[in-house]
């Protein structure tokens, strides 16, 4: 491996994530936070080292495929590890482990906490976790790529390692103006939402602390109760945008470029809204008769529904008190996800597509023994490499999933809360059900469960293959 | 969307066939900065090609208006067809310009449609038709009347050349510094670039040159033969000439060298294209024979040829066929390889005149797209890449006063690695020295290790 390389990448990443935390540095002096101080100096410490490393430029900068992912799992782990600095050394977050957690889990979007209570952190410790979710939604490499101009034509495996998706494409030539385009995008839609957020009555702080939140699809709130005591207004304003926030970039990318038809006619997000779609109606219908009021309920199950899909995990209701049909299909969609392509984390619909297609495509060779049929996205035969790397996701989540499961046990919980705990994370939603439900938090379980979830969130938001990758033997290997 | 330009001067560049020149081309285009899409209908090309460059890949037809319009043909400046099928090619750049402003680039192979180029170009409205075999057969052929150049390539509508040569044992260049040879020999030639040992410099007055040396020399063309008696390395005029293969190539370079008054003898394996070479080329003698057989090699007298050229489509064999003719005779060798790979094996092996037909075709396209984006006031004429694309030698037109004009070039503040090897002034050619200025007008030839320049202005720090 092009070890150089990789470093020289680790460097940039720190220089980058120092720069970005002197904005938490900005609002502990705006709110006179004695805890920026902690803030300062790990910004000040990221950006010398950053600096100082950046300066030695390796001289084969050529990122192959084991560069690519090594370097993307690496950063993450450095950018959590650096992350979670401020939030204990101020002692905010007296446990190292509990720090790592919930840095983690803001960078990987997830949203799950171990604190009971938010109310009594600062603001600038506020601010910082939902900032964490903005910078991780799009990626870390991603705005590396667009700010950076670096040589050699291969950065697309950084990108690739990054994204997420089944097969990950440029939307123009050039790798920087795609990373810039994205970039754009995502700033534009946060700065709308924020806007919204401020007409229905919100401070600025909150309104930009929720619309962080939801452009990376993270879900720490800034209230105890998390949504429950927000207006209609803001849950509806929030509930389309974690929706959109889950739609395939691409999509906005076609709209910019007045392409309409082609933004229609993707076959992925057609397929996520009719799902969503199907999934409120039904959520609807079983929960109607707990509310007194249809349009609560109405809202409640379309904002839940969004919220999980969107694998944000804002929580409106407690839906661990709904019936279990309601429940399984939250674990469905959770599970599910969002689009290739989105800020949301999961399996992704176009996976599941895939596989579906397969699946009957399997069916009918039964039937026709001799039929040539190719599994098609938009029009389009799905090469046979994507198609075997889909199935092998598949396999590999299977495996991580029953071997985190399998540590959580230890713990000796009841079944749903060690399922749930596991889904929750590795599809970087945040809250589960049971005793890791919307009311409830992490904070309870063992360090080694902890850890094991600390793996699946990263494992989870870079799509396995980056983290798996770390453990191999090979890599390190001149 | 002008908010996404990150960078304007980057052209927007379809190119249709990730073959090896589409490959070169993309990879080239690309490091210069411009915005490049690849298209071919095979997955695992156009996978490859976007995994090693910076560029977007289009899976598809590139004849049909759905795939080239997936690939932005609207907002394309340029269309560069490289397919293997020249009629795909032609196909490609039709219905490009149907649906777009973009310029057109066609390969086209077929000696039927070359002598229709001309006006296939104007009739379809395409800014250039590249036929790679007819250039490289120029270009050999230049090599053939100057046959003690590695290489020969002219500029400035063919007043001045610039000539590879290697300087042999015992010659008087042999432990001679520059600036003695101005002194000594002659001043109105300019020694650009020499590669010693695999690296190539652009030589200061104080540097000295040793036998075996490969050097680039700047002159116009009356002075390189003068030079070249002068330093005792001319020979005598090739008359006869050995082809092995009987391929496009073999026919375009045949047709050239008979009509320079040369023989030409073509040894070809299948028969009906023997006889189709013997309609095309009646005062050549064809052979219907393995070229690869020594025996008939022999029977044939290449120890008496003055050239010997083997462009069969195989690499390995044209290396083989040269070594072999290089041991039993004194024939000026060319040889053909296309691959690219093993640039460095290939010119560890003394084969003589080495040419891929390849770069002579990317050279041109580059060329045009500098000249393209080049800012108005300097255009360019042509761009060779010396020393295996080390090196590049650009010849500018300066058609309106800029920062270089009318100053001394002692004065200007030349990048590193960069140098004024030219200026035809008036139609008189010129190897400049520091009082000599550049004026509106005038016809430039930089020498340079830096890449990109699109612009005369670019020479500057």
């Amino acid at each position: 491996m092009n070890l150089s390389v990789v470093r020289f990448i680790l460097f940039q990443v720190m220089r980058i994530e120092g720069i970005l935390m002197l904005l938490p540095c900005a609002v502990s002096l705006i709110y006179g936070d004695s805890e920026g101080l902690w803030y300062f100096i790990v910004a000040a410490f990221l950006i010398t080292a950053g600096f100082i490393g950046c300066r030695f430029r390796p001289k084969n900068q050529n990122i192959n495929v084991k560069e690519g992912y090594a370097s993307t799992g690496l950063s993450w782990i450095v950018m959590s590890l650096f992350g979670c600095l401020p939030l204990y050394l101020s002692h905010e977050i007296p446990s190292f482990t509990d720090a790592v957690f919930e840095t983690v889990s803001g960078f990987t979007t997830t949203g799950a906490s171990i604190l009971s209570e938010v109310e009594s952190l600062s603001h600038t410790a506020l601010f910082w976790r939902s900032f964490t979710h903005w910078i991780g939604g799009m990626g870390v490499l991603v705005f590396l790529l667009a700010l950076i101009p670096m040589s050699g034509g291969s950065n697309i495996n950084l990108m690739k390692a990054e994204s997420p998706g089944p097969s990950v494409g440029k939307l123009v030539p050039k790798i920087r103006s795609t990373a810039m385009i994205l970039y754009i995008i995502y700033l534009a839609m946060t700065v709308i939402e924020t806007i919204f957020l401020l007409f229905g009555g919100l401070s600025v702080f909150d309104s930009l602390c929720l619309a962080f939140g939801t452009a990376g699809t993270g879900g720490f709130a800034v209230r105890n109760d998390s949504f429950m005591s927000y207006s209609l207004y803001i849950r509806w304003v929030v509930g389309v945008f974690m929706l959109l926030f889950g739609i395939n970039f691409n999509a906005y990318y076609y709209i910019i470029m007045k392409q309409f038809k082609k933004a229609v006619s993707l076959e992925e997000v057609k397929t996520f809204l009719a799902i969503v779609a199907v999934s409120i109606a039904v959520i609807f219908a079983k929960i109607l008769p707990l509310y007194e009021n249809a349009i609560t309920a109405l809202t409640d199950a379309f904002f839940q529904a969004a919220s999980v899909v969107s694998t944000t995990g804002y929580g409106s209701a407690d839906f661990d008190a709904w019936p279990t049909t309601a429940k399984f299909v939250m674990c469905f969609l959770m599970f599910m996800g969002a689009c290739a392509g989105s800020t949301g984390g999961g399996v992704k619909v176009s996976r599941l597509m895939i596989l579906w297609k397969s699946f009957v495509r399997e069916v009918q060779s039964y039937v026709h023994p001799k039929i040539v049929k190719g599994v098609k996205m938009d029009g389009k035969i799905i090469d046979n490499d994507v198609l075997r790397s889909t199935h092998v996701f598949l396999a590999a989540y299977a495996v991580v999933f029953i071997l985190s499961m399998f540590i959580v046990s230890f713990d000796n919980l009841d079944m749903t809360t060690t399922f749930t705990s596991v889904l929750a994370t590795f599809n970087n939603i945040g809250p589960g059900l049971s005793r890791v439900g919307a009311t409830c938090n992490y904070g309870f379980l063992s360090a080694l469960s902890k850890w094991t979830l600390i793996f699946d969130m990263l494992a989870g938001r870079l799509e396995l293959f980056p983290m798996l990758l770390l453990f191999s033997p090979s890599l390190y290997k001149r | 969307m002008p908010v996404f330009k990150t960078r304007p001067s980057g052209l927007k560049i379809i190119i249709v066939g990730a073959g090896k020149v589409g490959a070169t081309l993309t990879g080239q285009l690309s490091l210069e900065g411009h915005d490049v899409t690849i298209v071919d209908k095979d997955p695992s090309k156009v996978n490859d090609i976007t995994s090693m460059y910076d560029v977007m890949g289009c899976i598809g037809n590139g004849a049909s208006y759905h795939t080239l319009s997936e690939a932005g043909v609207e907002e394309a400046d340029i269309l560069i067809a490289v397919t293997e099928s020249d009629e795909l090619n032609l196909l490609c750049c039709t219905i490009a310009r149907q649906f777009s402003g973009c310029s057109a680039i066609s390969r086209l192979r077929n000696p039927d449609y070359s002598k229709e180029s001309k006006y296939l170009r104007e009739k379809l409205g395409l800014s250039m038709i590249i036929n790679p075999d007819l250039e490289a057969a120029r270009v050999m052929s230049r090599v053939l009347y100057m046959p003690t150049a590695l290489e020969v390539r002219s500029f400035a509508h063919g007043q001045a050349l610039i000539v590879k040569i290697k300087i042999p044992e015992g010659n008087i260049l042999d432990e001679m510094t520059i600036a003695d040879l101005g002194a000594k020999i002659t001043n109105n030639i300019l020694i650009c670039g020499v590669e010693r040992d695999g690296d190539v410099v652009i030589p200061k007055g104080s540097f000295e040159l040793k036998s075996g040396d490969i050097i680039t020399v700047v002159a116009t063309s009356k002075e390189q033969s003068n030079f070249l008696k002068s330093i005792g390395v001319a020979t005598n005029q090739i008359k006869n000439v050995i082809i092995v293969g009987g391929g496009r190539s073999a026919y375009y370079l045949s047709d050239i060298l008979i009509k320079k008054g040369m023989s030409v003898k073509i040894i070809e394996q299948d028969r009906k294209r023997c006889e189709k070479l013997n309609e095309l080329l009646p005062k050549a003698v064809i052979i219907n024979g393995d070229g690869t057989n020594t025996e008939l090699l022999q029977d044939e007298g290449i120890e008496n040829a003055d050239a010997f050229i083997p462009l069969t489509g195989i690499d390995e064999q044209n290396a083989m066929l040269a070594l072999h003719a290089k041991k039993i005779s004194q024939a000026k060798l060319i040889t053909k390889i296309n691959r690219t790979g093993f640039i460095d094996i290939i010119n560890s092996l003394d084969l003589g005149s080495v040419f891929y037909p390849m770069f002579i075709t990317s050279d041109m396209i580059l060329a045009y797209a500098r000249a393209k984006t080049a800012a108005p006031g300097s255009n360019i004429e042509t761009v060779y890449h010396l020393f295996d694309s080390r090196a590049e030698s650009i010849t500018f037109n300066v058609t309106d006063d800029s920062k270089v004009t009318d100053i001394p070039l002692k004065d200007l503040k030349i990048k590193k690695n960069t140098l004024i090897s030219y200026i035809g002034h008036n139609g008189e050619g010129i190897i400049p020295t520091g009082s000599d200025v550049i004026s509106k007008g005038d016809t430039v030839m930089v020498v340079t290790m830096n890449s990109g320049f699109d612009d005369i202005g670019d020479i500057l720090e």
